[in-house]
C-alpha cells in the first residue's frame, strides 16, 4: 500500500477525469506489471487507492480554500505557526481541522458534512479576513502579535549593544549576551559579567545558547535578518537578502559602473579591446580599488593595435556595450549615447589627422586617469559613509 | 579605508566594529532617553556629534540643591559600552563629590563601570549623589565632606546659597 501512495496523491480525487485511480479508469498497463510483480491484483489495487483517496482530498480541499482566501497564499506550515502565535483566534482554527478530517473519514457524500465543511469555511474566511491586514503589514507583526512583543524584545536585548540578541552567549552567572558583545566586554573591560560583576571563569571561550538564539530567530526573524546583513556588509561580503543591503549594494554598483564605464572609455581611447577574461579580470582589480594600476599595465599594446583594428572596433564594442549594460543593468543610455558620439570624433580624428593623433594620447590618458582617482575618491567616501 | 572615513568623527583609533557599534548603541540611548526619560534628567546631542552630549539634572526636592538646574557635559569614547563615558559638571555646585572642574567622582564612571550602564543609569547615579553625598570614600572636596559631616545644616545652607548663585 505505501508504494502506491505517491502514485495517486497528486492526482485531484475531486475531478473523475483526471484520476487515475478512480474505479472507472483502468490502471496503466505499466503500472499494473509493476503490481503484479509485487504480487499484487486490480482490486487490492482499487481499494488502496480509495483508501489513499481520503489524504489528499482534505488537502486540496485546504488549498483550494486557502486560494480563496488569500490572493497570494502562504504556505500553510507559516500559517500554522502564526495562528499559534496567535493563541485566541488559532484555538477554534484548530477545532475545526478536526472536524474536517473526520468528515473526511466518515464519507464525503454525506450532504450534511458538506454543509458543515461549508460553515467551516465561512468561518475560516472570517478568521482569513482577520489575519490578512496583519499579514500585509510586516513591521506590525513583530510589534502586534504578541501583547508581550515589547517585553520580550526589551527581555531578549543584549544589555551591551542594546539590539536583540546575537548569538547569544549566557555567562554562568546566567546572563545573556550577543557573543561578540560578550567576548569583547571580556576583553576590554575584565572578566566580570556586565549585569552583576560576576567573575566569568573563561570570557574568551563564548559558546551559543542554542535554545536562546532559536527562540529569538524565531520571535525576530526580521531584526536577525538585518543583524545577519549588517554582518555581511561589514565583512564585505555584500548577499543580497534584505532591502537594506541591496539598497547598499546597488549603491555600490552604481558607483563601480561609473568606475567601469570610465575605465571603459579609456580603453577605447587606446584601442585596447581587451577579451572576456581580461576584462573581467581588470574589473575585479577595479572591485578592490585599483582599478587604475589594472589598466595601466597594457599600455603600450593597445596604441600599437589601435590602427589595425580600427575596422573591427564597432562591431566588437557594441557587443561589449551590451554586456556591460547588463552588467551594471542600470547606466543611462545618455552615458553610452555620449560614449559612441566620442569614439566617432576619436576615428574622424585618426583617419584625417593620421599620426598627429598620438602625442595627445597621453594627455587624454592621464585625464582619464584623474577621473578614475576621483571616482574611486568618491568610491571610498560612500563606502565609509555607509559603513 | 573605513576607518579613514569615520576618522574624522571622534574615534581616534578604534576598528570600524567598534566605531559603528558604539555609534548605534548611543543612538539606541538616545531614544530610549526620549521614549522615557528619567525623572528631573534630560539628555542629549550637542549638535551634529553623537558622541558629544548634554544633560541637565533638576535639583532634587528636599535637598538643599532643589530648584537649580544642572548642566553637564558628556563625552562618549570611540569604544563607548566597554569604556565609561566622560561626565562633567558645566554649572557649579557645592558637593563633597565634585571639583571646581566640574569633574565628579563617581565609581562607576571609573573603575565599576560595566558595558550594561546606560547614560540613563549614569544620570539616575548623579541623581542620587544629589540626596545622598559621599564623603566618606576619597572626596574631591575633603573640606566640604567635613563640614558635611561635622555640621549639615551648615552644609545645607551652604549648597543652598550655591544653588540660587550658580544653578538658577
Amino acid at each position: 500500500m505505501p508504494s502506491v501512495e505517491p502514485r495517486s496523491s497528486p492526482k485531484d480525487p475531486e475531478n473523475p477525469d483526471e484520476n487515475g485511480q478512480n474505479v472507472d479508469v483502468v490502471f496503466s498497463p505499466r503500472f499494473k506489471s509493476v503490481a503484479a510483480m509485487a504480487g499484487w491484483d486490480e482490486e487490492t489495487l482499487l481499494i488502496a487507492s480509495l483508501v489513499v483517496e481520503d489524504t489528499p482530498d482534505r488537502e486540496s480541499k485546504y488549498k483550494k480554500r486557502s486560494d480563496i482566501q488569500f490572493k497570494t497564499p502562504p504556505t500553510n506550515s507559516r500559517r500554522k505557526r502564526r495562528a499559534q502565535r496567535r493563541s485566541p483566534i488559532s484555538i477554534p482554527a484548530s477545532v475545526l481541522d478536526l472536524d474536517e478530517e473526520e468528515t473526511a473519514r466518515k464519507g464525503t457524500e454525506n450532504e450534511k458534512n458538506k454543509s458543515e465543511i461549508k460553515a467551516s469555511v465561512n468561518d475560516e474566511k472570517k478568521i482569513g479576513a482577520k489575519e490578512s491586514p496583519e499579514q500585509n503589514t510586516r513591521v506590525s507583526r513583530s510589534s502586534s502579535a504578541l501583547p508581550c512583543m515589547d517585553k520580550l524584545k526589551e527581555e531578549l536585548s543584549c544589555a551591551i549593544c542594546l539590539e536583540i540578541c546575537f548569538e547569544p552567549s549566557t555567562t554562568p552567572c546566567g546572563h545573556s549576551f550577543c557573543k561578540k558583545c560578550l567576548r569583547s566586554a571580556a576583553d576590554k573591560c575584565g572578566k566580570r559579567c556586565p549585569k552583576c560583576r560576576q567573575l566569568i571563569s573563561n570570557g574568551r571561550s563564548c559558546t551559543v545558547n542554542t535554545v536562546l538564539w532559536n527562540t529569538i530567530q524565531l520571535l525576530f526573524p526580521q531584526e536577525v535578518e538585518a543583524r545577519k546583513a549588517a554582518g555581511a556588509l561589514n565583512g564585505r561580503e555584500t548577499v543580497c537578502q534584505s532591502p537594506e543591503t541591496a539598497f547598499y549594494d546597488n549603491l555600490n554598483r552604481s558607483t563601480r559602473a561609473s568606475g567601469v564605464s570610465i575605465r571603459d572609455t579609456n580603453a577605447r581611447r587606446r584601442g585596447i579591446i581587451l577579451s572576456q577574461d581580461e576584462d573581467d579580470a581588470a574589473s575585479s582589480a577595479l572591485r578592490s580599488q585599483r582599478g587604475v594600476e589594472g589598466q595601466n599595465q597594457t599600455p603600450e599594446r593597445g596604441v600599437h593595435r589601435n590602427v589595425r583594428n580600427l575596422s573591427t572596433r564597432p562591431s566588437r564594442v557594441s557587443s561589449r556595450d551590451t554586456r556591460v549594460t547588463r552588467r551594471r543593468g542600470m547606466l543611462s543610455q545618455d552615458e553610452d549615447a555620449a560614449l559612441a558620439l566620442r569614439l566617432q570624433r576619436e576615428e574622424f580624428l585618426e583617419v584625417f589627422s593620421g599620426a598627429d593623433a598620438q602625442p595627445s594620447r597621453p594627455l587624454y590618458s592621464a585625464r582619464a586617469n584623474l577621473r578614475a582617482m576621483a571616482s574611486r575618491a568618491v568610491n571610498l567616501r560612500i563606502i565609509g559613509r555607509h559603513l | 579605508m573605513i576607518s579613514g572615513g569615520r576618522g574624522g568623527k571622534s574615534a581616534p583609533s578604534a576598528s570600524s566594529w567598534a566605531v559603528s557599534a558604539s555609534g548605534k548603541r548611543i543612538q539606541r540611548e538616545m531614544a530610549e532617553l526620549n521614549l522615557d526619560p528619567p525623572p528631573d534628567c534630560s539628555a542629549g546631542p550637542k549638535g551634529d556629534n553623537l558622541y558629544h552630549w548634554v544633560a541637565t539634572i533638576l535639583g532634587p526636592q528636599g535637598t538643599p540643591y532643589e530648584g537649580g538646574i544642572y548642566f553637564l557635559d558628556i563625552t562618549f569614547p570611540s569604544d563607548y559600552p566597554f569604556k565609561p563615558p566622560k561626565v562633567v559638571f558645566k554649572t557649579r555646585i557645592f558637593h563633597c563629590n565634585v571639583d571646581t572642574a566640574g569633574v565628579l567622582s563617581l565609581d562607576i564612571l571609573k573603575d565599576s563601570w560595566s558595558p550594561a550602564l546606560t547614560i540613563t543609569k549614569v544620570l539616575l547615579a548623579i541623581r542620587a549623589i544629589f540626596t545622598n553625598p559621599d564623603p566618606s570614600d576619597s572626596p574631591l572636596i575633603p573640606g566640604i565632606a567635613r563640614l558635611y559631616l561635622a555640621d549639615r545644616a551648615k552644609h545645607d545652607e551652604l549648597a543652598a546659597e550655591w544653588t540660587r548663585r550658580f544653578a538658577k
